[in-house]
């Protein structure tokens, strides 16, 4: 492609690209992001492509590789546009029979089709499946019907328009300001408004400056900014060139997490379309703006996604935190004022100014116009997984209520079991039990709830999970994350994860918990960094909102949800039958009794494995 | 110059100054254990904890400050509760994870901590993971020595955890841990340190074995020296400087007289 | 116009006066220190005070690798910043004279400061040997 030298070409070009393309064509988006390839989603699109050739559809039908759906559980998954038509859990062999008979003939495949696990009925359009309806895709809507390695998907959906209005009508104060305006909050765990530290930035005295891009997405079972960037990779290159622009870099860094092999070649795909496109590097547009950036692979830890650890290992060195009382808005990579925002914040910046502010600002919650922080707008992704039926990547609304999120779009609980809480902010964030439900899901709200926004991770929990283990979970894990520099959070974490697993043995003493609270108010108060800072939550939340379980195993030697294996005893009904399975499964040959007669379990003997719960038929076996 | 008030006593510092230095300069105490003047400040230990009020903020927080920048109008408390709490829980934590270690114990024992509320460590070392040993290694060049692991399994240890190849056993870093955990043993000519074994050179004079061949050979590099400048120790460079002189200012005057 | 410490050999009487007083005005809580001027005896009844000469081009404050020597220009002395210290004896070895003195591993190393311009070696000298002097 040439490169485009001017708004003018830039538009005709646009225009080129949309006539050629035929409204009444059909388009076969199939979602082939990560989550979908264990399926054998890319099969699966060359196979619908080579059958629309052999069925000679080729000028009727396209075939569109896609970036992720979010719907990730029903891979593969395709949707056929304009009807909106759903498939699901399409197999490879599958392919024939959608061309022909769905796309040479209109007919509706039913085993395709996507049933509400709530109401049994089978749903045709995707906008009608509850998973989808009560999203808001603003982000990842676009990257579903784009091939994220082609320039021209992106442009002909009016991708690279805000950064043509940017460089062609604004001032980069301006710039600026119209983020400050629209709220944008930092989607990286912070919610730090982006405008303040835009500002800050290009305030800070100095000639260099950076942005960079985190994609260093570490925490356990996120993936939204890896969709994002291996779905619309040019949504986020586009958003950090606006940001370059209004903050005054010419350089620029996407560090990206080493695991991510697709969005790296996906964003090296994208820099190199956007460099030739003469949308990117010298010159931009032909408006004497210049902004090249690079991609660098991430130190492969998650305290790299900490910014100055991030600044760190950018810079070659190991990726440790370092205070932050010099910011690095002012100091950052090599010592130069650099702004670092999140995958999600960049993405939502093309779309801000294509918009507007109002238009964004009437997404969420507060009231920004005056100040930054009054409030939450625009749209969070959140990774819904854990004890509900749908589980995959949810765009919504900020300020939606958790119930909303759990159940409209989650289906709720599974196998009628009860809710007891959700897990929200990722690692350091903090758990809510059912009376939050209602709350809205917003920076402020949450925070105050005792949990965060963090990256949006959600996690939700019945009443089988145990909510001193899950917080004895989440230590364990900052504990093994932690660089282990400062004293608070190495040694601090170490000591909390000792606590928690003495308790969850039953060993535990009531003057624990004072110490949990008194280590947590240290560790916040004293780490070097916010892992360590932020590391006491889920022991504080859990404590806040479900000290009584906490009690129940110290005081009562016995854990509710029947998880802490020291302290649980399984025992045999009178449902018994005496058909013997139970006997011939346990591994500790616990359990004695004869043919037809009634089981018992010998409590010295049993480990507690739960391998006989599993195994008997007639729910003869309780556990408490 | 700025003006900021430590423990309500009004102090002028230079822009630039560490404000560990601006409440040492004003004569308060703040204990430190990973600090040290030669090298860059390392926010590890946590221990130079102070309460701070930044000019025109209505909250106060809990910074180190070791590495916090003093600023104008800065309000610090050095013994406040949250930091007496903080600082009181830092050694609380080093504590049960170097029993044995006096430094430790006397420090925690100046605040009044005699036991650690959690379990002791047992068969551990009395590293303390501040980094001052790594750090001065890095500092004169050689960086023979780094911190690996993360989390709980972090550790100072040489490449492969093998005797270090750039170490040139100066024993820099025995000498700046604040624990004394580094074991540096000179017998027979012969330094062990970091399981590594180093051959020392004699002074050409006395005999004494004062140098390993090793960090010798590192000075005659960055000196451009030759080797000959460095071969006695210095009790005896001492020796031949009183010769020297005695023989230029003495004897010099006595041929002078006699002439 | 500054002073300097000078030597007269042919007037020491090896009394060891001055390491005396220079260990005790060297004294810390009370206990004192190495002394920083040391006499040799060069041959029966052969005297010579040996300590830091201030060179002008000092090879110790040039081989210090974490800058903590330094001039005091009031004396014109070198001194040590003994927090900025980190032991590693490299001063040591580069001193061609032998000043620079190791007292303890635990601490920094010692070298003559003119006791800060008023040099206790010289003032109890009883044959002026050692001189505190205008050049
Ligand atoms: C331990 C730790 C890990 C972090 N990991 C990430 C990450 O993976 N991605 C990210 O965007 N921000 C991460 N952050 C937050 C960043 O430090 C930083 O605040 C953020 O990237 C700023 O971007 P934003 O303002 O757009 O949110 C992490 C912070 C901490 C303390
Ligand atoms: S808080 Fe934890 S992760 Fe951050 S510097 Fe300290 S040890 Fe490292
Ligand atoms: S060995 Fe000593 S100096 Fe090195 S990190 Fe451990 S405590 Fe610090
Ligand atoms: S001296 Fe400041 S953290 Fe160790």
């Amino acid at each position: 492609m040439q490169a485009i030298g001017n708004f003018d070409e830039l538009k005709k070009y646009r225009e080129g690209l949309v006539s050629a393309r035929d409204p009444k064509r059909k388009v076969v988006a199939v979602c082939t992001g990560t989550g979908c390839k264990a399926y054998k989603c890319d099969d699966l699109a060359s196979a619908l492509e080579a059958e629309v050739v052999k069925q000679g559809l080729s000028d009727k039908v396209e075939i569109v590789p896609t970036g992720c759906h979010g719907f990730c559980e029903r891979g593969s998954l395709l949707v056929i546009y304009p009807d909106d038509i759903f498939y699901q859990k399409v197999s490879v062999d599958q392919a024939a029979e959608v061309v022909s008979k769905t796309l040479a003939n209109g007919e509706i495949l039913e085993e395709l089709l996507y049933e509400d696990p709530v109401t049994g009925k089978k749903i045709v359009k995707e906008s009608d499946i509850p998973f989808y309806k009560h999203q808001q895709q603003l982000l990842f809507g676009p990257g579903r019907r784009i091939r994220p390695t082609e320039i021209d998907d992106y442009l002909a959906l009016g991708g690279y328009e805000g950064l043509a209005k940017v460089l062609s009508e604004m001032k980069p104060d301006e710039v600026v300001e119209l983020i400050l305006k629209s709220g944008l909050r930092g989607r990286g765990g912070g919610g730090f408004p982006t405008g303040v530290k835009w500002r800050t930035c290009r305030d800070a005295p100095g000639d260099t400056r950076y942005v960079i891009c985190n994609a260093d997405e570490g925490d356990p079972g996120a993936y939204m900014d890896r969709s994002l960037l291996e779905g619309n990779p040019h949504s986020v290159i586009e958003g950090m060139i606006i940001g370059a622009f209004a903050i005054g870099s010419d350089q620029g860094y996407i560090y990206v997490r080493n695991e991510y092999p697709l969005a790296v070649s996906n964003v090296h795909v994208a820099l190199d379309q956007a460099r030739e496109a003469g949308l990117l590097g010298e010159n931009i547009l032909g408006t004497g703006f210049s902004f090249d950036m690079r991609v660098s692979r991430g130190g492969g830890a998650f305290v790299c996604g900490e910014s100055t650890a991030l600044m760190a290992s950018l810079e070659g060195f190991v990726g440790e935190p370092r205070a932050k009382y010099v910011h690095t808005v002012e100091h950052g990579l090599y010592d130069k004022p650099t702004n670092l925002n999140n995958v999600e914040t960049w993405a939502n910046v093309p779309l801000i100014v294509n918009k507007g502010v109002d238009w964004y600002t009437s997404i969420g919650t507060g009231d920004v116009s005056k100040n930054p922080w009054g409030g939450s707008k625009g749209t969070k992704i959140f990774s819904l997984v854990g004890k509900v039926k749908n589980t995959g990547l949810v765009e919504v609304p900020m300020g939606i209520s958790l119930r909303k999120i759990i159940y409209d779009i989650g289906g709720g609980v599974p196998d009628d079991r009860a809710f007891k809480a959700v897990q929200t902010g990722g690692p350091s964030g903090g758990c809510l039990p059912e009376s939050f439900l209602d709350q809205p899901v917003d920076f402020d709200e949450l925070s105050r709830a005792g949990s965060m926004m963090g990256s949006g991770g959600m996690i939700v929990m019945d009443d089988r999970t145990c909510m001193v283990d899950v917080a004895r979970y989440f230590v364990k894990f900052l504990l093994d994350e932690s660089c282990g520099k400062c004293v608070p959070c190495r040694e601090g974490n170490r000591r909390m994860l000792e606590i928690l697993t003495r308790i969850c043995s039953g060993q535990g003493v009531l003057s624990d918990l004072d110490l949990l609270e008194r280590l947590s108010r240290s560790m916040m108060r004293g780490s070097l960094c916010a892992l360590g800072q932020t590391a006491p939550n889920p022991v504080l939340s859990t404590l806040r909102h479900f000290r009584h379980e906490y009690e129940a195993h110290i005081v009562d030697h016995r854990c509710p949800a029947a998880v802490c294996r020291p302290l649980i005893t399984y025992t045999i009904n009178d449902e018994c039958n005496g058909c013997t399975l139970c006997k011939r499964v346990c591994p500790q040959k616990a359990i004695s009794g004869e043919k037809k007669k009634f089981h018992v379990i010998d409590q010295d003997k049993c480990d507690q494995c739960g391998v006989c719960i599993q195994s008997c038929k007639f729910d003869a076996i309780d556990v408490a | 110059m700025l003006n900021l008030d430590i423990n309500g006593r009004r102090v002028t510092v230079r822009k630039g100054t560490a404000l560990l230095a601006a409440i040492r300069e004003a004569g308060f105490e703040v204990p430190t254990l990973c600090h040290h003047e030669a090298l860059e400040p390392y926010g590890a230990c946590r221990l130079c904890v102070v309460e701070v009020r930044e000019e025109g903020r209505d909250k106060t927080r809990v910074v180190t400050a070791c590495n916090y920048p003093a600023k104008a109008g800065l309000q610090v408390e050095t013994e406040s509760e949250a930091v007496v709490e903080t600082r009181r829980e830092v050694l609380d934590l080093l504590l049960a994870r170097c029993p044995g270690s006096p430094v430790i114990r006397e420090l925690a024992s100046s605040m009044g901590l005699h036991r650690s509320s959690y379990p002791p460590d047992q068969n551990r070392d009395n590293c303390i993971l501040c980094g001052l040993c790594v750090r001065v290694c890095e500092k004169l060049g050689f960086t023979a020595i780094t911190m690996a692991g993360r989390g709980a399994e972090r550790e100072v240890a040489a490449p492969l955890k093998e005797p270090p190849p750039d170490c040139v056993g100066c024993g820099s870093c025995a000498r700046v841990c604040p624990t004394g955990n580094i074991p540096l043993v000179d017998r027979d000519a012969m330094r062990r340190i970091w399981d590594r074994d180093f051959e020392m050179v004699r002074c050409t004079s006395c005999g004494r074995a004062y140098i390993t061949r090793e960090y010798l050979e590192s000075r005659v590099e960055a000196s451009g020296l030759p080797a000959s400048h460095f071969e006695l120790c210095d009790e005896c460079s001492r020796s031949r400087t009183a010769q020297t002189m005695y023989r230029h200012m003495v004897l010099d005057d006595k041929e002078a007289s006699h002439e | 116009m500054s002073k300097m410490l000078m030597v007269t050999p042919g007037r020491c009487i090896g009394c060891r006066t001055c390491e005396v007083a220079c260990a005790f005005r060297h004294a810390e809580a009370g206990v004192p220190g190495r002394s920083r001027v040391q006499v040799r005896t060069l041959a029966k009844d052969v005297w010579v005070p040996i300590l830091c000469l201030q060179c002008d081009d000092a090879a110790c404050v040039q081989a210090c690798p974490v800058s903590a020597l330094w001039r005091n220009a009031e004396t014109g002395a070198i001194e040590v910043q003994e927090d900025r210290c980190v032991r590693c004896n490299v001063c040591v070895v580069a001193c061609p004279f032998g000043n620079m003195t190791v007292e303890s591993p635990k601490k920094a190393v010692i070298k003559c400061d003119v006791c800060g311009g008023d040099p206790a070696c010289a003032q109890f000298c009883p044959t002026r040997a050692l001189e505190y002097l205008e050049v």
